[in-house]
């Protein structure tokens, strides 16, 4: 793979539920670290969006490329097993397993006794430490139940299971949303550092304030389409805001094209 | 008590004291070795049927009310497939594969077809037991062979055969599935938070759909021992085992939402529960009242899970 070519090539992306259009013929590159941050207002298809990339959802057109390759995902195992890791706006943890188990839910690290899979605790155990550390994750004990953690500790665990599985592209859904302000400032210096390790990084976010302060590009949608695309360097809040509520004057001409 | 798991362990360990303290006040013969044995013996049945159902409700794939019916039909059916001229050496064999196809029929109806489980195995219960009493016209099958008589009603060490070679390995094995491997870890998982489990790509559906199977293959089981025991199918056998494994599950700590809870303590609670009506039996008081304490304890049960819960919400 040519090092500028995009980790993801999405084109053409359609879906619909019964008579709803969610997406309607989105292109998009995602590279490999950088932060792009998709905006737009409630119900514009950013959600859905991230869950074809993630294999929760199969577009109903168009097409998806993963490193040159083209991909369909059945599922979000699939989307894994091409380096994808989605924290998905509601928090895939388990509240009664603890710290660690969440980590490793659905890819737990197990020897074979006698023909059967046996968990390998400690090891997972250790691992789990390590990621906690790598990431800065304030988390005292893995080995406490995820219910008790704090909604920045929540994302961290949730990032760790992203970085378990070597992912090249983590897609967070509003990691921010319920946080105060020391928490999200925490997530979104985990966010830098996720680009920075050279993974690609997909952030959806209301939040203008954060996308500005840690994505590189951003997409905006509207109704389930891409309506605009720029770069940190080229566009400032209020453009982006115009952008989301439909005010831009760029938008009147796609507005009666549609 | 915080953990809602210890809090309903301990209710357990309350009215495993309570029921003793009662007995032995009343009638302190009550409390003697062969009253033990029997209280095993007639336990088996309901621990193999209860453990089928803790699994499915810790899952969160919701209940399995067709149990008792299970028990009946798998018993009757097996009894007349030999009496049709099946090698009665087959009786095993036949039992668990009746057994596991009934529960498939519940998985079916639940997991492919989409139907509540409440009212799927609602309509499997009386459709199962229903058939069992209209094959046989409520009459017993007899042709049980001699052979397999010892193994239902003997003892070994002083426990019955069948809870030895059936109950004790079934929980041993559940309880190192749930603790020891992933799928354990994944059963805890879906039952706690379906969405999620989804989402981190559990086979949520194909797991309760065979956890479906798992609890007809032990009601196989337990028709099995029926036979051993009573030397006959009886069409009745099962009746009441969904209200009394119902209860046994939730006294023995498992969240009636799923997700939290063991087979440990459903064992416990199943003896708890035989226990005592063993006990009513013993002071000569009639089934329908023993039904009737078992009903209550279901209710107990589910207070204990919620009470202290609407507490916490208003303080
Ligand atoms: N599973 C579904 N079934 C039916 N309609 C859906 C489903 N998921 C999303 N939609 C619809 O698709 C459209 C896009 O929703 P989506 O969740 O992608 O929006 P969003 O941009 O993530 O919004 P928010 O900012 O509120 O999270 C909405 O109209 C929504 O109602
Ligand atoms: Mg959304």
């Amino acid at each position: 793979m040519d090092k500028a070519d995009p980790f993801i090539r999405a084109r053409g992306i359609g879906k619909h539920f019964g008579g709803v259009t969610a997406l309607a013929d989105v292109d998009m590159d995602i590279r490999e670290g950088e932060v792009l941050a998709l905006l737009g207002d409630n119900g514009a298809g950013k959600s859905t969006f991230v869950k074809v990339l993630a294999g929760a959802h199969q577009q109903n057109e168009g097409v998806l490329e993963v490193a040159g390759r083209s991909v369909v995902f059945a599922s979000p195992q699939d989307a894994a097993g091409s380096g994808i890791a989605t924290i998905f706006q509601e928090l895939a943890l388990s509240d009664n397993l603890t710290v660690t188990e969440n980590i490793f839910l659905g890819r737990e690290l197990t020897t074979k006794v006698a023909g059967f899979p046996i968990l390998r605790r400690a090891e997972m155990r250790r691992r789990a430490i390590a990621l906690l550390q790598e990431l800065e994750a304030h988390i005292p004990d893995p080995d406490r139940p995820v219910a008790g953690l704090s909604g920045g500790q929540r994302q961290a665990v949730a990032i760790c299971r992203a970085l378990n599985i070597n992912a090249r592209l983590v897609i967070m859904d509003e990691p921010t949303a319920a946080l105060a302000v020391a928490e999200t400032r925490k997530v979104l210096t985990l966010v830098r550092r996720l680009a920075e390790r050279g993974c690609a990084v997909v952030l959806i976010s209301h939040n203008i304030a954060d996308v500005m302060a840690v994505a590189d590009r951003m997409i905006v949608f509207r109704r389930g389409r891409k309506i605009a695309e720029t770069t940190r360097p080229d566009t400032h809040a209020e453009e982006l805001v115009s952008f989301i509520t439909g005010a831009h004057p760029s938008l009147r001409v796609l507005e009666q094209a549609h | 008590m915080k953990n809602p798991h210890h809090r309903s362990l301990l209710l357990l360990a309350t009215l495993w004291l309570v029921m003793l303290l009662i007995f032995v006040l009343i009638r302190p013969a009550i409390l003697q070795l062969s009253m033990a044995e029997s209280v095993l013996h007639f336990s088996s049945m309901l621990a193999l049927v209860g453990l089928g159902q803790a699994l499915l409700i810790l899952s969160g794939a919701g209940m399995d009310i067709s149990v008792g019916g299970m028990v009946s039909l798998t018993a009757i059916l097996t009894m007349m497939a030999v009496q049709a001229g099946v090698p009665a050496a087959l009786i095993p064999l036949l039992a668990l594969v009746i057994g596991l196809c009934l529960g498939l029929v519940n998985g079916v109806l639940v997991i492919s077809c989409r139907l509540l489980s409440l009212i799927a195995t609602l309509g499997t219960m009386f459709a199962y037991g229903g058939l069992a009493l209209a094959l046989t016209g409520g009459a017993t099958v007899s042709g049980v062979p001699g052979w397999l008589l010892p193994w239902g009603r003997g003892t070994l060490l002083g426990i019955p055969a069948h809870f030895l070679t059936t109950v004790m390995p079934a929980y041993l094995i559940a309880a190192a599935v749930l603790a020891l491997t992933p799928l354990g870890r994944w059963i805890l998982a879906m039952g706690n938070n379906e969405r999620s489990a989804r989402l981190v790509g559990i086979p949520v559906g194909r797991i309760r759909f065979i956890l479906y199977g798992v609890s007809g293959l032990l009601s196989g089981l337990a028709a099995l021992i029926s036979l051993a025991w009573f030397g006959s199918g009886r069409p009745d056998i099962g009746t009441n085992m969904e209200l009394e494994s119902l209860a046994a599950v939730l006294l023995g700590g498992v969240a009636i939402a799923g997700g939290r809870g063991g087979v440990g303590g459903v064992l416990a609670a199943v003896l708890l529960v035989v226990g005592l009506q063993a006990g009513l039996q013993y002071l000569n008081i009639s089934s329908s009242w023993q039904l009737g304490v078992v009903g209550l304890l279901l209710i107990l049960a589910l207070l204990s899970d919620r009470l202290p819960w609407r507490f916490a919400k208003r303080v």
